[in-house]
Protein backbone atom coordinates (compact mmCIF):
# COMPACT_ATOMS: atom_id res chain seq x y z
CA UNK A 1 0.00 0.00 0.00
CA UNK A 2 1.63 3.70 -0.92
CA UNK A 3 1.57 6.33 1.17
CA UNK A 4 -1.52 7.78 -0.75
CA UNK A 5 -3.62 5.32 -0.44
CA UNK A 6 -3.27 5.32 3.30
CA UNK A 7 -3.68 9.25 3.13
CA UNK A 8 -7.11 8.33 1.30
CA UNK A 9 -7.95 5.71 3.67
CA UNK A 10 -7.58 8.28 6.99
CA UNK A 11 -9.94 10.49 4.79
CA UNK A 12 -12.38 8.00 4.49
CA UNK A 13 -12.11 7.36 7.61
CA UNK A 14 -12.43 10.84 8.99
CA UNK A 15 -15.50 11.86 6.27
CA UNK A 16 -17.41 8.23 8.07
CA UNK A 17 -16.52 9.84 11.81
CA UNK A 18 -17.94 13.23 10.39
CA UNK A 19 -21.05 11.42 9.43
CA UNK A 20 -21.49 9.60 12.20
CA UNK A 21 -21.26 12.48 14.57
CA UNK A 22 -23.48 14.65 12.40
CA UNK A 23 -26.09 11.46 12.58
CA UNK A 24 -25.89 12.10 16.14
CA UNK A 25 -26.16 15.55 16.38
CA UNK A 26 -29.32 15.23 14.02
CA UNK A 27 -30.66 12.06 16.35
CA UNK A 28 -29.91 14.91 19.04
CA UNK A 29 -32.30 17.17 17.85
CA UNK A 30 -35.13 14.46 16.53
CA UNK A 31 -34.86 13.63 20.75
CA UNK A 32 -35.63 17.28 21.36
CA UNK A 33 -32.85 17.44 22.81
CA UNK A 34 -32.25 21.50 23.63
CA UNK A 35 -28.75 21.00 24.07
CA UNK A 36 -29.18 21.88 28.14
CA UNK A 37 -28.15 18.55 28.88
CA UNK A 38 -24.55 19.50 27.74
CA UNK A 39 -23.93 23.03 28.10
CA UNK A 40 -20.68 24.47 27.20
CA UNK A 41 -19.21 25.09 30.28
CA UNK A 42 -14.87 25.54 29.35
CA UNK A 43 -14.30 26.89 32.31
CA UNK A 44 -15.87 24.34 34.45
CA UNK A 45 -12.71 23.71 36.87
CA UNK A 46 -12.73 27.61 37.96
CA UNK A 47 -16.43 27.33 37.89
CA UNK A 48 -16.87 24.69 39.95
CA UNK A 49 -14.38 26.56 42.19
CA UNK A 50 -16.19 29.33 42.69
CA UNK A 51 -19.32 27.42 43.39
CA UNK A 52 -17.33 25.59 46.07
CA UNK A 53 -16.97 29.06 47.80
CA UNK A 54 -20.36 30.27 47.24
CA UNK A 55 -21.74 26.39 48.68
CA UNK A 56 -19.99 27.56 51.54
CA UNK A 57 -20.93 31.51 52.26
CA UNK A 58 -24.47 30.19 51.52
CA UNK A 59 -24.22 27.22 54.12
CA UNK A 60 -22.95 29.49 56.61
CA UNK A 61 -24.44 32.85 56.12
CA UNK A 62 -26.63 33.30 53.42
CA UNK A 63 -29.24 30.46 53.91
CA UNK A 64 -29.58 30.24 58.02
CA UNK A 65 -30.56 34.29 57.57
CA UNK A 66 -32.78 32.92 55.08
CA UNK A 67 -34.71 30.68 57.22
CA UNK A 68 -34.46 33.03 60.45
CA UNK A 69 -35.97 35.51 58.09
CA UNK A 70 -38.63 33.49 56.60
CA UNK A 71 -39.60 32.45 59.86
CA UNK A 72 -39.11 35.28 62.39
CA UNK A 73 -40.32 38.53 59.88
CA UNK A 74 -44.23 38.45 59.29
CA UNK A 75 -45.42 36.91 56.26
CA UNK A 76 -46.90 40.67 54.72
CA UNK A 77 -43.38 42.51 55.70
CA UNK A 78 -42.38 39.61 53.64
CA UNK A 79 -44.04 40.39 50.47
CA UNK A 80 -43.79 43.83 51.09
CA UNK A 81 -39.80 43.78 50.83
CA UNK A 82 -39.83 41.68 48.11
CA UNK A 83 -42.45 44.58 45.89
CA UNK A 84 -40.05 47.17 47.26
CA UNK A 85 -37.23 45.29 45.82
CA UNK A 86 -38.90 44.34 42.40
CA UNK A 87 -40.64 47.89 42.23
CA UNK A 88 -36.83 49.04 42.22
CA UNK A 89 -36.30 46.91 39.07
CA UNK A 90 -39.49 48.35 37.17
CA UNK A 91 -37.69 50.89 35.23
CA UNK A 92 -35.40 48.65 33.78
CA UNK A 93 -37.62 46.16 32.66
CA UNK A 94 -39.86 48.71 31.26
CA UNK A 95 -36.47 49.81 29.21
CA UNK A 96 -35.93 46.24 28.41
CA UNK A 97 -39.29 45.14 27.18
CA UNK A 98 -39.29 48.46 24.94
CA UNK A 99 -35.47 47.70 23.48
CA UNK A 100 -37.13 44.23 22.97
CA UNK A 101 -39.99 46.41 20.77
CA UNK A 102 -42.71 45.17 23.18
CA UNK A 103 -44.09 49.21 23.91
CA UNK A 104 -47.10 47.56 25.06
CA UNK A 105 -45.34 45.61 27.92
CA UNK A 106 -43.35 48.91 28.80
CA UNK A 107 -45.78 50.69 28.77
CA UNK A 108 -47.27 48.55 31.35
CA UNK A 109 -43.73 48.36 33.26
CA UNK A 110 -43.87 52.42 33.65
CA UNK A 111 -47.42 52.28 34.77
CA UNK A 112 -46.38 49.41 37.52
CA UNK A 113 -43.42 51.68 38.07
CA UNK A 114 -45.73 55.13 38.92
CA UNK A 115 -48.63 53.51 40.55
CA UNK A 116 -46.78 51.09 43.15
CA UNK A 117 -44.34 54.03 44.11
CA UNK A 118 -47.32 56.83 44.79
CA UNK A 119 -50.32 55.03 45.75
CA UNK A 120 -48.74 51.36 46.37
CA UNK A 121 -46.52 53.61 49.55
CA UNK A 122 -42.53 53.63 47.66
CA UNK A 123 -43.54 49.88 46.00
CA UNK A 124 -44.39 48.24 49.67
CA UNK A 125 -47.83 46.85 47.63
CA UNK A 126 -48.41 46.00 44.35
CA UNK A 127 -51.07 47.62 43.99
CA UNK A 128 -50.99 47.51 39.92
CA UNK A 129 -51.08 43.79 39.72
CA UNK A 130 -54.90 44.33 41.08
CA UNK A 131 -55.67 47.29 38.27
CA UNK A 132 -54.30 44.11 35.79
CA UNK A 133 -51.06 45.35 35.08
CA UNK A 134 -49.09 42.78 34.38
CA UNK A 135 -45.44 42.23 35.51
CA UNK A 136 -42.84 41.53 32.95
CA UNK A 137 -39.52 40.11 34.62
CA UNK A 138 -37.50 41.39 31.70
CA UNK A 139 -33.86 41.80 31.77
CA UNK A 140 -30.76 42.49 29.42
CA UNK A 141 -29.94 39.17 29.40
CA UNK A 142 -33.18 38.28 28.09
CA UNK A 143 -32.68 41.19 24.97
CA UNK A 144 -29.44 39.80 24.19
CA UNK A 145 -30.55 36.20 23.89
CA UNK A 146 -34.27 37.86 21.88
CA UNK A 147 -31.80 39.18 19.37
CA UNK A 148 -28.99 36.85 19.53
CA UNK A 149 -29.95 34.49 16.11
CA UNK A 150 -28.92 31.13 18.28
CA UNK A 151 -30.64 28.56 20.47
CA UNK A 152 -31.58 30.48 23.41
CA UNK A 153 -29.96 27.71 25.11
CA UNK A 154 -26.83 28.93 24.00
CA UNK A 155 -26.18 31.83 26.33
CA UNK A 156 -22.49 31.49 25.32
CA UNK A 157 -20.25 29.68 28.26
CA UNK A 158 -21.61 29.22 31.20
CA UNK A 159 -20.08 31.19 34.09
CA UNK A 160 -20.19 31.04 38.36
CA UNK A 161 -20.32 34.59 39.32
CA UNK A 162 -19.12 35.06 43.13
CA UNK A 163 -21.96 35.76 45.62
CA UNK A 164 -24.50 35.79 42.72
CA UNK A 165 -24.35 32.33 41.29
CA UNK A 166 -25.24 30.28 37.75
CA UNK A 167 -25.13 32.51 34.84
CA UNK A 168 -23.21 32.57 31.49
CA UNK A 169 -21.67 34.85 29.32
CA UNK A 170 -25.06 36.47 27.92
CA UNK A 171 -26.36 36.77 31.23
CA UNK A 172 -23.28 38.19 32.81
CA UNK A 173 -23.37 41.24 30.06
CA UNK A 174 -26.60 41.61 30.82
CA UNK A 175 -26.42 41.99 34.61
CA UNK A 176 -23.89 44.81 34.05
CA UNK A 177 -26.03 46.39 31.77
CA UNK A 178 -28.52 46.49 33.48
CA UNK A 179 -26.79 48.19 36.30
CA UNK A 180 -25.13 50.74 34.25
CA UNK A 181 -28.70 51.99 32.78
CA UNK A 182 -29.91 51.22 37.34
CA UNK A 183 -31.90 54.98 37.56
CA UNK A 184 -31.75 55.05 41.15
CA UNK A 185 -28.02 54.15 40.75
CA UNK A 186 -27.14 56.89 38.40
CA UNK A 187 -28.81 59.33 40.36
CA UNK A 188 -27.26 58.56 43.83
CA UNK A 189 -23.98 58.41 42.21
CA UNK A 190 -24.25 61.83 40.60
CA UNK A 191 -26.55 63.30 43.17
CA UNK A 192 -24.54 61.94 46.43
CA UNK A 193 -21.58 60.84 46.14
CA UNK A 194 -20.06 57.10 45.52
CA UNK A 195 -19.82 56.09 49.08
CA UNK A 196 -23.87 57.15 49.43
CA UNK A 197 -24.08 54.63 46.12
CA UNK A 198 -22.04 51.97 47.42
CA UNK A 199 -24.34 52.06 50.39
CA UNK A 200 -27.59 51.92 48.24
CA UNK A 201 -26.14 49.14 45.69
CA UNK A 202 -24.90 46.72 48.94
CA UNK A 203 -28.48 47.51 50.77
CA UNK A 204 -29.96 46.34 47.39
CA UNK A 205 -28.17 44.08 46.64
CA UNK A 206 -28.23 41.90 49.77
CA UNK A 207 -32.00 42.30 50.34
CA UNK A 208 -32.78 40.60 46.56
CA UNK A 209 -30.20 38.06 48.00
CA UNK A 210 -32.29 36.94 50.77
CA UNK A 211 -35.71 37.48 49.11
CA UNK A 212 -34.53 35.33 46.32
CA UNK A 213 -32.81 32.72 48.61
CA UNK A 214 -36.54 32.19 50.53
CA UNK A 215 -38.41 31.84 47.45
CA UNK A 216 -35.64 29.14 45.78
CA UNK A 217 -35.21 27.58 48.51
CA UNK A 218 -37.62 24.51 48.00
CA UNK A 219 -36.58 24.17 44.90
CA UNK A 220 -32.81 24.02 45.39
CA UNK A 221 -33.40 22.11 47.87
CA UNK A 222 -35.35 19.67 46.20
CA UNK A 223 -32.81 19.85 43.16
CA UNK A 224 -29.76 19.42 45.47
CA UNK A 225 -31.01 16.24 47.82
CA UNK A 226 -32.16 14.53 44.14
CA UNK A 227 -28.73 14.88 42.11
CA UNK A 228 -25.56 12.91 42.09
CA UNK A 229 -23.84 15.59 40.88
CA UNK A 230 -25.40 19.10 41.84
CA UNK A 231 -23.50 21.42 40.35
CA UNK A 232 -24.39 20.01 36.59
CA UNK A 233 -28.35 19.89 37.82
CA UNK A 234 -28.23 23.45 38.67
CA UNK A 235 -26.25 24.18 35.47
CA UNK A 236 -28.72 22.37 33.91
CA UNK A 237 -31.80 24.11 35.45
CA UNK A 238 -30.87 27.35 35.16
CA UNK A 239 -30.02 27.04 31.19
CA UNK A 240 -33.32 25.57 30.59
CA UNK A 241 -34.80 28.34 33.01
CA UNK A 242 -33.80 31.14 31.04
CA UNK A 243 -34.09 29.77 27.97
CA UNK A 244 -37.88 29.05 28.11
CA UNK A 245 -38.20 33.21 29.95
CA UNK A 246 -36.30 33.77 26.23
CA UNK A 247 -38.36 31.36 24.19
CA UNK A 248 -41.66 33.27 24.92
CA UNK A 249 -40.23 36.92 24.44
CA UNK A 250 -39.71 35.67 21.21
CA UNK A 251 -42.82 33.53 20.47
CA UNK A 252 -44.98 37.34 21.38
CA UNK A 253 -43.57 38.06 18.02
CA UNK A 254 -43.90 34.98 15.84
CA UNK A 255 -46.93 34.23 14.01
CA UNK A 256 -47.97 30.61 15.49
CA UNK A 257 -47.85 31.73 18.84
CA UNK A 258 -50.15 34.53 17.98
CA UNK A 259 -52.56 31.96 16.51
CA UNK A 260 -52.67 30.07 19.45
CA UNK A 261 -52.91 32.92 22.04
CA UNK A 262 -55.98 33.98 20.05
CA UNK A 263 -57.38 30.49 20.21
CA UNK A 264 -57.14 30.85 24.01
CA UNK A 265 -58.57 33.83 24.19
CA UNK A 266 -61.79 32.61 21.76
CA UNK A 267 -61.75 30.27 24.70
CA UNK A 268 -61.65 32.04 27.45
CA UNK A 269 -64.56 34.69 25.96
CA UNK B 1 -85.35 46.25 17.53
CA UNK B 2 -84.85 45.15 21.43
CA UNK B 3 -86.14 41.47 19.83
CA UNK B 4 -83.43 41.79 17.24
CA UNK B 5 -80.78 42.58 19.94
CA UNK B 6 -81.89 39.91 21.79
CA UNK B 7 -82.06 36.85 18.82
CA UNK B 8 -78.22 38.87 18.03
CA UNK B 9 -77.22 38.02 21.41
CA UNK B 10 -78.69 34.71 21.26
CA UNK B 11 -76.85 34.41 18.21
CA UNK B 12 -73.66 35.28 19.68
CA UNK B 13 -74.46 32.92 22.50
CA UNK B 14 -75.33 30.09 20.20
CA UNK B 15 -71.98 30.58 17.96
CA UNK B 16 -70.03 30.96 21.15
CA UNK B 17 -71.69 27.17 22.37
CA UNK B 18 -70.43 25.90 18.91
CA UNK B 19 -67.16 26.91 19.13
CA UNK B 20 -66.19 26.22 23.18
CA UNK B 21 -67.85 23.06 22.93
CA UNK B 22 -66.26 20.62 20.70
CA UNK B 23 -62.74 22.05 22.08
CA UNK B 24 -64.04 21.74 25.40
CA UNK B 25 -65.11 18.30 24.63
CA UNK B 26 -61.95 17.40 22.87
CA UNK B 27 -60.11 18.28 26.07
CA UNK B 28 -62.36 15.66 28.29
CA UNK B 29 -61.82 13.42 26.26
CA UNK B 30 -57.77 13.88 25.75
CA UNK B 31 -56.03 10.67 27.56
CA UNK B 32 -53.09 12.51 28.35
CA UNK B 33 -55.32 15.43 29.87
CA UNK B 34 -57.46 12.63 32.05
CA UNK B 35 -54.03 11.03 32.79
CA UNK B 36 -53.21 14.39 34.49
CA UNK B 37 -56.79 14.81 35.84
CA UNK B 38 -56.93 11.67 37.01
CA UNK B 39 -53.19 11.07 38.36
CA UNK B 40 -53.79 14.87 40.50
CA UNK B 41 -56.59 13.82 42.01
CA UNK B 42 -55.58 10.73 43.06
CA UNK B 43 -52.73 12.34 45.12
CA UNK B 44 -54.57 15.21 46.32
CA UNK B 45 -56.79 12.67 47.70
CA UNK B 46 -53.87 10.53 49.59
CA UNK B 47 -52.63 14.02 50.98
CA UNK B 48 -55.91 14.81 52.65
CA UNK B 49 -56.58 11.14 53.98
CA UNK B 50 -53.59 9.67 54.56
CA UNK B 51 -50.46 10.85 56.37
CA UNK B 52 -46.76 9.68 57.41
CA UNK B 53 -45.74 5.88 55.54
CA UNK B 54 -49.14 5.47 54.04
CA UNK B 55 -49.11 8.36 52.45
CA UNK B 56 -45.40 7.55 50.57
CA UNK B 57 -46.33 4.15 49.49
CA UNK B 58 -49.92 5.56 48.41
CA UNK B 59 -47.95 8.08 46.08
CA UNK B 60 -45.40 5.22 45.22
CA UNK B 61 -48.80 3.16 43.90
CA UNK B 62 -49.78 6.32 42.25
CA UNK B 63 -45.95 6.90 40.30
CA UNK B 64 -46.17 3.29 39.32
CA UNK B 65 -48.82 3.09 37.92
CA UNK B 66 -49.65 6.41 36.11
CA UNK B 67 -45.26 7.88 35.17
CA UNK B 68 -43.11 5.36 33.22
CA UNK B 69 -40.50 5.63 35.37
CA UNK B 70 -38.78 2.75 32.90
CA UNK B 71 -38.62 5.05 30.01
CA UNK B 72 -37.74 8.06 32.52
CA UNK B 73 -34.73 6.13 33.45
CA UNK B 74 -33.30 5.47 29.91
CA UNK B 75 -34.10 9.23 28.73
CA UNK B 76 -32.32 10.13 31.78
CA UNK B 77 -28.95 7.97 30.91
CA UNK B 78 -28.89 9.19 27.32
CA UNK B 79 -26.06 7.83 25.42
CA UNK B 80 -24.55 6.02 28.17
CA UNK B 81 -27.70 3.41 28.01
CA UNK B 82 -26.27 1.95 24.96
CA UNK B 83 -22.69 1.41 26.79
CA UNK B 84 -24.43 -0.57 29.65
CA UNK B 85 -24.41 -4.14 29.82
CA UNK B 86 -28.09 -5.98 30.11
CA UNK B 87 -27.44 -6.55 33.59
CA UNK B 88 -26.38 -2.87 34.42
CA UNK B 89 -29.18 -1.67 32.65
CA UNK B 90 -31.68 -3.65 35.12
CA UNK B 91 -30.27 -2.47 38.03
CA UNK B 92 -29.69 1.01 37.06
CA UNK B 93 -33.55 1.19 36.23
CA UNK B 94 -34.32 0.03 39.98
CA UNK B 95 -32.42 2.20 41.45
CA UNK B 96 -33.12 5.46 39.07
CA UNK B 97 -37.33 4.28 39.74
CA UNK B 98 -36.55 4.39 43.22
CA UNK B 99 -34.79 7.72 43.29
CA UNK B 100 -37.15 9.19 41.03
CA UNK B 101 -40.54 7.91 42.74
CA UNK B 102 -38.65 8.99 46.39
CA UNK B 103 -38.04 13.07 45.04
CA UNK B 104 -41.72 12.82 43.71
CA UNK B 105 -43.42 11.52 47.18
CA UNK B 106 -41.63 14.07 48.70
CA UNK B 107 -42.52 16.92 46.12
CA UNK B 108 -45.87 15.82 45.99
CA UNK B 109 -46.02 15.79 50.21
CA UNK B 110 -45.26 19.63 50.10
CA UNK B 111 -48.58 20.33 48.23
CA UNK B 112 -50.24 23.03 50.71
CA UNK B 113 -54.17 23.13 48.73
CA UNK B 114 -52.97 24.76 45.42
CA UNK B 115 -55.42 23.84 42.79
CA UNK B 116 -54.07 22.57 39.41
CA UNK B 117 -55.84 24.05 36.05
CA UNK B 118 -55.34 22.10 32.75
CA UNK B 119 -54.54 23.99 29.67
CA UNK B 120 -53.79 23.26 25.89
CA UNK B 121 -52.59 19.43 24.55
CA UNK B 122 -50.35 19.70 22.13
CA UNK B 123 -48.72 16.31 20.03
CA UNK B 124 -44.82 16.22 19.25
CA UNK B 125 -43.03 13.34 18.02
CA UNK B 126 -45.13 10.76 19.78
CA UNK B 127 -45.70 12.60 22.57
CA UNK B 128 -48.49 14.69 23.93
CA UNK B 129 -47.65 17.96 26.09
CA UNK B 130 -50.75 19.09 29.09
CA UNK B 131 -49.85 22.31 29.70
CA UNK B 132 -51.07 23.28 33.43
CA UNK B 133 -50.80 25.98 36.49
CA UNK B 134 -50.53 24.78 39.73
CA UNK B 135 -52.27 28.18 41.12
CA UNK B 136 -50.80 28.97 44.79
CA UNK B 137 -52.46 30.67 48.03
CA UNK B 138 -49.48 33.48 47.54
CA UNK B 139 -47.87 34.22 44.80
CA UNK B 140 -47.77 33.82 40.90
CA UNK B 141 -49.10 30.59 39.73
CA UNK B 142 -46.49 27.87 38.00
CA UNK B 143 -46.34 26.76 35.35
CA UNK B 144 -46.29 23.10 34.94
CA UNK B 145 -46.36 21.11 31.58
CA UNK B 146 -46.70 17.55 31.75
CA UNK B 147 -45.13 14.86 29.03
CA UNK B 148 -46.95 12.00 28.50
CA UNK B 149 -46.61 8.76 26.20
CA UNK B 150 -48.02 5.72 24.85
CA UNK B 151 -45.16 3.08 25.02
CA UNK B 152 -47.68 0.21 24.75
CA UNK B 153 -49.44 0.47 28.51
CA UNK B 154 -51.67 3.41 27.84
CA UNK B 155 -50.95 6.53 28.53
CA UNK B 156 -47.95 7.68 31.17
CA UNK B 157 -46.26 10.30 32.21
CA UNK B 158 -42.80 10.48 30.86
CA UNK B 159 -41.32 13.65 32.12
CA UNK B 160 -42.41 16.58 33.92
CA UNK B 161 -41.26 20.67 32.70
CA UNK B 162 -41.69 23.26 35.67
CA UNK B 163 -41.54 26.78 34.86
CA UNK B 164 -39.44 25.24 31.83
CA UNK B 165 -36.85 23.34 33.70
CA UNK B 166 -37.78 19.72 32.38
CA UNK B 167 -36.91 17.00 35.48
CA UNK B 168 -35.49 14.21 33.06
CA UNK B 169 -33.21 16.85 30.89
CA UNK B 170 -31.95 17.95 34.54
CA UNK B 171 -31.29 14.58 35.66
CA UNK B 172 -29.64 13.27 32.26
CA UNK B 173 -27.53 16.45 32.78
CA UNK B 174 -26.77 15.65 36.20
CA UNK B 175 -26.18 11.84 35.75
CA UNK B 176 -23.50 12.37 32.55
CA UNK B 177 -21.25 14.81 34.62
CA UNK B 178 -21.50 12.15 37.67
CA UNK B 179 -20.54 9.84 34.92
CA UNK B 180 -17.44 12.22 33.17
CA UNK B 181 -16.06 12.59 36.60
CA UNK B 182 -16.10 8.93 37.48
CA UNK B 183 -14.13 7.60 35.04
CA UNK B 184 -16.57 7.23 31.88
CA UNK B 185 -17.94 4.29 33.99
CA UNK B 186 -22.22 3.78 33.71
CA UNK B 187 -21.21 1.38 36.94
CA UNK B 188 -20.13 4.32 39.43
CA UNK B 189 -23.45 5.98 38.79
CA UNK B 190 -25.60 2.55 39.20
CA UNK B 191 -23.32 2.11 42.74
CA UNK B 192 -23.75 5.38 44.36
CA UNK B 193 -27.57 5.21 43.36
CA UNK B 194 -28.22 1.72 44.79
CA UNK B 195 -26.16 3.09 48.22
CA UNK B 196 -28.58 6.32 47.78
CA UNK B 197 -31.80 3.89 47.76
CA UNK B 198 -30.12 2.05 50.68
CA UNK B 199 -29.75 5.24 52.88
Amino acid sequence: MGEGSVKKLADIRRSAMAAVAATMLLAGCATRDTGAADVWDPLEGPNRFIFAINQTVDMIAIRPVSVLYREVVPKPAQRSVHNAVQNLGEPVTALNDAVQGDGNQAMTSMARFLVNTTLGVAGLFDVATSFGLKKSDNDAGQTIGYYAGVQPENGGFYLMLPLIGPSNARDAVGLVADSAVDPFGIAIYSLASSSAYWIYAGTRYGTTVIDTRVRTMTALDDLQRNSVDYYAALRSAYTQRRAEQIRQRRDRTSPQAELERRDNLALVR
Amino acid sequence: MLARRRNMLHLAAGAAAVVVAPRLAAADLDPAAQLIQRTAGQVIELIKTKTGAARESGILQVLEADFDLSYMGRSALGVHWNQATPEQRERFLKAAASAEAHAYAERFGQYGGQTLTLGRVTSRGGSSFVESKLNQSDGEPISITWEVRNEGQGPRIVDVKIEGVSMVMTRRSDFNSYIQNHGGKVESLIGELESRAKR
